[in-house]
């Protein structure tokens, strides 16, 4: 690829990606001001009159028409303003990445074990040429992925917090005291291993059935024939050969995901109380915390465009044949 | 691949990492308080909201003029003392003297004048809908003397005045800031028995005590950490672990489970900063056939197997209610009012006299229960209840809030179930429900759309009697008249279960302040 048409290339990703997440806040400002319910009552309260919450919705520009809202919203994010969270009384940018961090620990951490742990298991079969072994991966990934995550979620917390006392069930540091330093550092890794390992057991399962099956079909390779003729070890025609051929599919998976785990891990972050934005999102849906919730929104799938085009480079540099198209 | 394997590696770790730094036990800490929140209450302004999620964090951080006790009589607060006036139409509090806030600077009958006239009668739904047509003018003649002087008397007035209706916030603080989303919201300053120490959104809100606080030798604990945990089953396992140390509003099916724990003690609940004194209530559309009807309404009362639902669907916590008024509300409860039992055969009777004959299907009618998802299980309920009547009832679930905008603002519905609170006084929480002038379009508000004259009257003259004997009989007559006519179907005075660590005692579980008397019974949890 030459610098020019590499050029053309980020300049068609870069119009794609304004396009698609322009169409997303749209698309989120009109859903969430349609769905029914009304902002007011959560965040003024109960029992007032209908003086009052006519009063408060004229703060919050709610009394305006639709069209006139989405205009002054679009307006307003073309200058990098999301406007004002309702309910956290805070610019939604500030809001927003207060719970970035968490949100990136948690998927970060998620995504390394399930590439770590399917990688694992999908090469397990091809390495130990064992039925029984393949049966077990093929049904433990079938299972694990249709077992919902918010199920075992609770499993996870009933057996390893409440049973056993050995991890935390809930939250991202502990509360009863302040840490610092070294000990604050394994505070937080002993919060996340929970709601990670919870998270990452389905994208482990998709992870192991690729590779599994890439390695049945790559062992059919000539290639793979003719290491193996030279006389090579069967470890070492698997891992130094075949898994590298079975890596771009996987980068792929990979990419798809990052953006989900980084920021949509509604379900797991409110199951364990983790202070993440898709905790953040959740909440701010059920309060209609409309600018929140559309903030939030145009941000994931800024990083889904982000995450689909970084999975598309690291397969061009990984594959010498998609960098040629 | 490098940086996720290198992830990797530090997980493994972790275990073995934290295991070291939760090993410094043994030593003499601070008494830390965790209690589970269930979201984020974001700002905490307490003067300009209602909301459930602020109230539990403010009213440990501010206080009222008068506090509530365990039969919500008015106890000292802010005021040392006060007298009533003018046949009830003048209120004079002394305040108290010396009381400090959080920053040190001295509070006066100008911050009650200024939280009054800037923010609670502007902006506290609650408060400005039951106030600003009574308080004529606040004066404060000096430092520690505020005079409220009203329209009429309103013998409820010291009810509203605790830290859940009427929170009083420092006017040096908030003058010339904007009330509902400047600087102040994110760093309150109050009175109260505690003070903010720092607020993490979706993580946690931590207060200290406030060790100048005008109570001596209260709080008792040196920290409260309000954890934000917004799964019901994931706060009680947190319980259960030693994490947290109360948790409000106790999933049912976990119940069982928590009172067999010796570790944790279940403590029934029915007032607080989420309201007080709560009836689950169904509320017929009586703008609509056939509900208009009160030989239907009577009907569809007799249908209702009460007994069935309190004790399947509400796991027999609180009481099946017999009518408007809690009965933990003694001095104006009365049971002696018609009632309705668990009688299909009277209710199959009724109805044909009414002229709902069943058509060939075994069906009278095809009604609509318009319900938020938590109230799901009272509909699959209801709906078998029902049958027996040939009455088919339809479910249709919403979330809470687009469920209450479905009855009370756009009113339709045919029938929908609400939580009445009835406060700590009935002109609070009761009024509401059955008087003509307060038919919506808003949450909360006389959702049935109920018109009646006579009650209007009865319960104007109940708010202006300062004599309570002579209140109840007022109330008396406004519930049997109500039972007779059958405006909604009252199902249970509910409980809200709360639970918390053994090792802690003297939680006030009736009001806002719950955590001022809290101790911990051994030196520290596990």
């Amino acid at each position: 690829m030459t610098s020019r048409t590499f050029a053309a290339w980020v300049v068609r990703r870069l119009a794609v990606a304004a396009a698609v997440v322009a169409g997303v806040a749209v698309v989120t400002f009109v859903l969430i001001h349609l769905a029914p319910g009304d902002p007011i009552y959560l965040l003024a309260g109960d029992g007032g009159s209908p003086a009052y919450y006519a009063d408060m919705r004229a703060r919050y520009g709610l009394d305006r028409p639709l069209p006139a809202q989405l205009a002054t919203y679009l307006a307003a994010v073309l200058t990098l303003d999301f406007g004002y969270s309702f309910v956290h009384q805070a610019p939604v940018s500030r809001v927003l990445l207060a719970h970035a961090p968490a949100s990136l620990l948690l998927g970060g951490a998620a995504l390394a074990l399930a590439t770590a742990a399917g990688l694992f298991a999908g090469v397990l079969p091809a390495l130990t040429r064992s039925l029984a072994v393949d049966r077990v991966v093929r049904w433990g990934a079938s299972i694990t992925y249709a077992s919902p995550v918010f199920w075992t979620g609770q499993i996870f917390v009933y057996v390893f917090a409440v049973r056993l006392g050995i991890l935390p069930a809930a939250g991202i540091t502990t509360a009863r005291e302040t840490l610092t330093g070294l000990a604050a550092g394994g505070d937080v890794l002993r919060h996340l291993l929970l709601p990670a390992l919870t998270l990452s057991l389905p994208f482990a399962a998709i992870i192991a059935r690729v590779v599994r099956a890439a390695l049945v079909e790559i062992a059919r390779e000539p290639f793979v024939l003719a290491t193996s003729a030279r006389g090579f070890s069967r470890a070492r025609v698997l891992l130094g050969h075949a898994v590298p051929n079975v890596l771009p599919p996987v980068v792929t998976l990979v990419g798809l995901h990052a953006a989900q785990l980084a920021a949509g891990a509604a379900l797991i972050e409110a199951l364990f109380g983790w202070p993440g934005v898709g905790h953040l999102v959740l909440q701010a849906s059920l309060h209609r915390d409309y600018p929140l919730v559309v903030g939030a929104f145009i941000g994931i799938s800024a990083s889904v465009v982000f995450f689909n085009a970084a999975a598309d480079a690291v397969c061009a540099w990984l594959d010498p044949r998609v960098r040629q198209t | 691949m490098r940086r996720l394997l290198v992830s990797a590696c530090l997980l493994a770790s972790a275990s073995a990492a934290a295991c070291s730094s939760a090993s410094n036990a043994g030593q003499s800490r601070p008494v830390t308080l965790v209690v589970a929140l269930a979201s984020d209450p974001g700002a905490l302004n307490p003067a300009v909201t209602t909301s459930g999620n602020t109230h539990p964090v403010t009213d440990q951080l501010f206080n009222g003029l008068v506090g509530l006790d365990e039969a919500f009589n008015p106890v000292p607060e802010l005021a040392e003392r006060w007298s009533i006036e003018d046949d009830g139409r003048t209120y004079r509090f002394f305040l108290r003297p010396g009381v400090r806030w959080h920053d040190g600077t001295p509070f006066t009958s100008a911050d009650v004048r200024f939280t009054f006239e800037a923010a609670l009668l502007r902006y506290h739904s609650r408060t400005r809908a039951a106030l600003e047509g009574v308080i004529e003018a606040i004066e404060t003649p000096d430092d520690l003397t505020v005079i409220f002087r009203l329209t009429r008397p309103y013998s409820p007035l010291l009810q509203r005045l605790d830290v859940v209706e009427a929170s009083i916030i420092p006017r040096h603080q908030y003058d010339g800031h904007d009330l509902l989303t400047g600087e102040p919201t994110r760093r309150p300053i109050g009175t109260g028995p505690f003070r903010i120490v720092s607020h993490t959104p979706s993580d946690r809100i931590v207060l200290e005590r406030n060790t100048q606080y005008f109570r001596p030798g209260l709080p008792r604990v040196d920290r409260v950490v309000f954890r934000i945990l917004p799964n019901a089953a994931a706060a009680v396992a947190a319980l259960e672990a030693g994490e947290v140390d109360y948790v409000s509003g106790v999933p049912g099916p976990a119940i069982p489970r928590l009172r067999a724990s010796p570790a944790v003690t279940v403590v029934p609940g029915t007032a607080g900063p989420g309201g007080a004194l709560c009836q689950d209530v169904l509320i017929p559309n009586l703008a609509r056939r056939p509900f208009n009807d009160p030989r239907v309404r009577r009907a569809f009362a007799h249908a209702i197997d009460r007994a069935f639902i309190h004790e399947r669907v509400y796991y027999g916590l609180g009481r099946v209610a017999t009518g408007p008024i809690s009965h933990l509300m003694t001095w104006a409860y009365t049971a002696d009012v018609p009632q309705y039992r668990h009688d299909p055969a009277e209710a199959n009777r009724l109805l044909d006299a009414a002229g709902h004959p069943r058509g060939r299907d075994g069906v009278r009618m095809r009604l609509t229960f318009t319900h938020a998802a938590t109230h799901q299980r009272l509909g699959q309920a209801l709906r078998e209840g029902l049958k027996l009547a040939g009455i088919d009832l339809a479910l249709e679930t919403r979330d809470f809030n687009a469920a209450v905008e479905q009855v009370f603002v756009k009113k339709a519905f045919d029938l929908g179930v609400a939580s009445y609170c009835n406060g700590v006084d009935p002109d609070i929480g009761v009024r509401r429900a059955y008087v003509s002038s307060n038919i919506g379009p808003y949450p909360f508000s006389n959702g049935a759309g109920y018109r009646n004259p006579r009650i209007d009257a009865l319960f104007e003259e109940a708010s202006r009697q300062q004599d309570r004997a002579r209140r109840r009989d007022l109330y008396v007559e406004i519930q049997r008249i109500l039972a007779a006519d059958v405006p909604y179907f009252w199902l249970v005075d509910t409980e809200a279960l709360r639970a918390h660590r053994s090792t802690f005692t003297g939680f006030r579980p009736w009001t806002g302040a719950f955590l001022e008397t809290v101790a911990a019974v051994a030196a520290e949890t596990p």
